[in-house]
């Protein structure tokens, strides 16, 4: 078990020390020009600009209400569902301008998943939670689909633990391996881009930690997107940052650069903690 | 030290002065507390009064026919011969067709309010829907025997027969002389009656079912109706189950509409154009003319008891299958 830990935080530092190739070179997976949002009548985004890099972990970090979260649900379309919200811009993944009507939402968000703050397993068992997803795009077989269930819950680190229940049902997880499971279900429809909502904020530091090596692990095959409270969750797993105030994004770079030499005063102030 | 004994008598008569106070208390909460237990009490007290002066009043009847009494279907006050099987049947059978009409109906109206419609006509029909429920179920009666029944005669069962009828096995259901009133007609209004109450607690239901769980849906690329039925109903289930039992229970004791529109003839036939009767509208029709005494009175008071044991028999099997569904 020691073994495994040390082993498995090694294979961690040689992983950081590959990556010192941080989002400044790599490609870009979603382009975001001029995006304004609106609840209603009071604007929550201004003139948001950000190049988001294909197959690196991002992390928006800021205050509440600071409009992070709001971008984060624009990146699958989530405000579509309540009337009164609307973005003005244009959010481009892989060249395709995703707030256009022509694009369907259901599509969309089958190639941008979403983990949420809170665990949110849906009412039936693990594996039909998992299934759920899978089978609503593509016509799989009883086989394949095991196939595909047993994968992503591997990658999600959970099929150990639940390989030998997997028909019980999945609110009776703990609630790191609830949050584990909504991983899975999100990698299993084979996304593209994977937005994280503060996926940690309430979980316990030990789930919290393996949710992180986990992010770690996933970045080779899936461009991230987290929402952070937690500064040095930012820190620690993010290659690029985006420093967000009252709507605006503030500063925006690799993130050794956003920690420790931040270009901005307020960006400063935030992550020493002198406010927020 | 000074310090300690000149303030100990101070802390002493604090102490007292709290004990006495706190003793004044004890008397509050007594009486408080007693006042619950009564009431607690009085609830099974009625209970059990109920069940039990039924039972005692019904037993000659049930000594006299035995258990034959729940089977036969004549009910001859000259003969003094008593049979409970029609008012079984026709009990059975509207609430039956009640549920069979209200259940969708219940389910759609309320995934309508709480999913679809926009939101400037979710109060208004969501406020007629209840005013629906407070219509009384005398007015009910009355608009069904005079505005649903010959519109049921006229229109409706020829119509239900034109095309049901060539059917084999469901055919017979539409079958016979379209008259109105009858078996049909009660299940529908029964329908009508509940429908409302069944609704009220489906928007209940569905507005508690958490946003962020939809979202986890819509974010894995479902549609609308597929988040109906993956999340949202089972999320629900329990409490669906419980609403549609509760609506079951009001349909079986409904008694006013059903009296006036269900036609009161003591018959059983295929058909659900026949008239017929249920429990509660023969009590009320028939109850009047009981002498005390009477082995009639004894004969109404058995059915009162077996309504009361069918509707406590839905509800433990509602909490059965409630129970059932949560571990599945």
């Amino acid at each position: 078990m020691n073994i495994e830990l040390s082993e498995m935080s090694e294979q961690l530092r040689q992983r950081r020390a590959a990556a010192v190739d941080d989002g400044r070179d790599a490609a870009t997976k979603i382009s975001i020009e001029a995006l304004d949002f609106f609840y209603g009548d009071s604007k929550a985004l201004h003139t948001i600009d950000m190049k988001i890099p294909e197959k690196r972990v991002t992390a928006m970090i800021g205050p509440s209400g600071c409009g992070k979260s709001t971008l984060l649900r624009v990146l699958n379309r989530m405000y579509d569902l309540y009337p009164g919200q609307k973005a003005e811009g244009r959010v481009l993944l892989d060249g395709e301008d995703i707030l256009s009507p022509d694009v369907p939402a259901a599509a969309l968000r089958r190639r941008v998943g979403m983990v949420f703050q809170k665990p949110t397993p849906f009412p039936m068992s693990i594996r039909d939670n998992i299934a759920f997803g899978i089978k609503l795009g593509e016509k799989v077989s009883k086989s394949e689909l095991d196939d595909r269930i047993e994968w992503s819950l591997t990658k999600a680190a959970l099929w150990n633990e639940v390989k030998d229940r997997l028909h019980s049902s999945a609110v009776g997880l703990s609630g790191g391996q609830q949050q584990r499971l909504c991983i899975a279900r999100t990698v299993a429809v084979k996304p593209e881009v994977v937005l994280l909502d503060e996926p940690t904020s309430a979980l316990d530091p030990i789930s919290t930690a393996r949710i992180e090596e986990l992010i770690d692990e996933l970045k080779s095959e899936f461009t991230i997107v987290i929402v952070t409270h937690n500064m040095q969750q930012a820190a620690r797993c993010s290659d690029m940052t985006g420093f967000f105030l009252l709507g605006k994004l503030i500063e925006f770079g690799p993130t050794s650069d956003i920690f420790t030499a931040p270009k901005d005063e307020r960006t400063q102030d935030y992550i020493t903690g002198r406010f927020g | 030290m000074t310090v300690d004994s000149s303030t100990a008598p101070t802390v002493s008569s604090v102490a007292a002065a709290s004990l006495t106070k706190r003793g004044h208390v004890d008397v509050g909460d007594g009486v408080f507390r007693f006042a619950l237990n009564a009431a607690a009490v009085a609830v099974l007290v009625i209970l059990g009064a109920i069940v039990v002066l039924l039972f005692k009043g019904g037993f000659p009847a049930l000594k006299e026919f035995g258990l034959g009494f729940f089977l036969s279907t004549d009910w001859n006050p000259v003969t003094e011969h008593y049979g409970a099987g029609v008012m079984l049947y026709g009990t059975l059978i509207t609430s039956l067709i009640a549920m069979v009409l209200a259940f969708p109906a219940s389910l759609g109206i309320a995934l309508f309010l709480t999913e679809v419609a926009p939101e400037r006509l979710r109060r208004p029909i969501g406020t007629a829907i209840q005013l629906l429920a407070a219509i009384p179920s005398i007015i009910y009666g009355m608009w069904g025997f005079f505005v649903v029944s010959p519109l049921m005669a006229s229109t409706v069962q020829p119509f239900l027969t034109s095309i049901f009828g060539p059917i084999p096995l469901i055919g017979v259901l539409f079958s016979g002389a379209p008259v109105g009133t009858g078996i049909l007609t009660a299940g529908l209004i029964l329908a009508l009656m509940i429908m409302p109450f069944i609704t009220a607690m489906f928007v209940e239901i569905f507005t508690s079912v958490p946003p962020v769980l939809k979202e986890a849906a819509y974010g894995v690329g479902a549609t609308m109706n597929e988040v109906f039925r993956a999340v949202t109903i089972p999320y629900g289930r329990t409490a669906l189950v419980g609403a549609v039992m509760l609506g079951l229970g009001r349909a079986l004791g409904e008694t006013m509409a059903v009296t006036f529109v269900i036609g009161n003839a003591n018959r059983i036939a295929a058909t659900l154009y026949s008239p017929g009767a249920s429990i509660a509208s023969t009590i009320a029709n028939e109850f009047p003319e009981a002498g005390p005494g009477s082995m009639k009175l004894h004969a109404l008071l058995e059915l009162g008891f077996s309504l009361f044991v069918i509707s406590f028999l839905v509800l433990a099997l509602a909490r059965a299958l409630v129970r059932n569904r949560m571990e599945g």
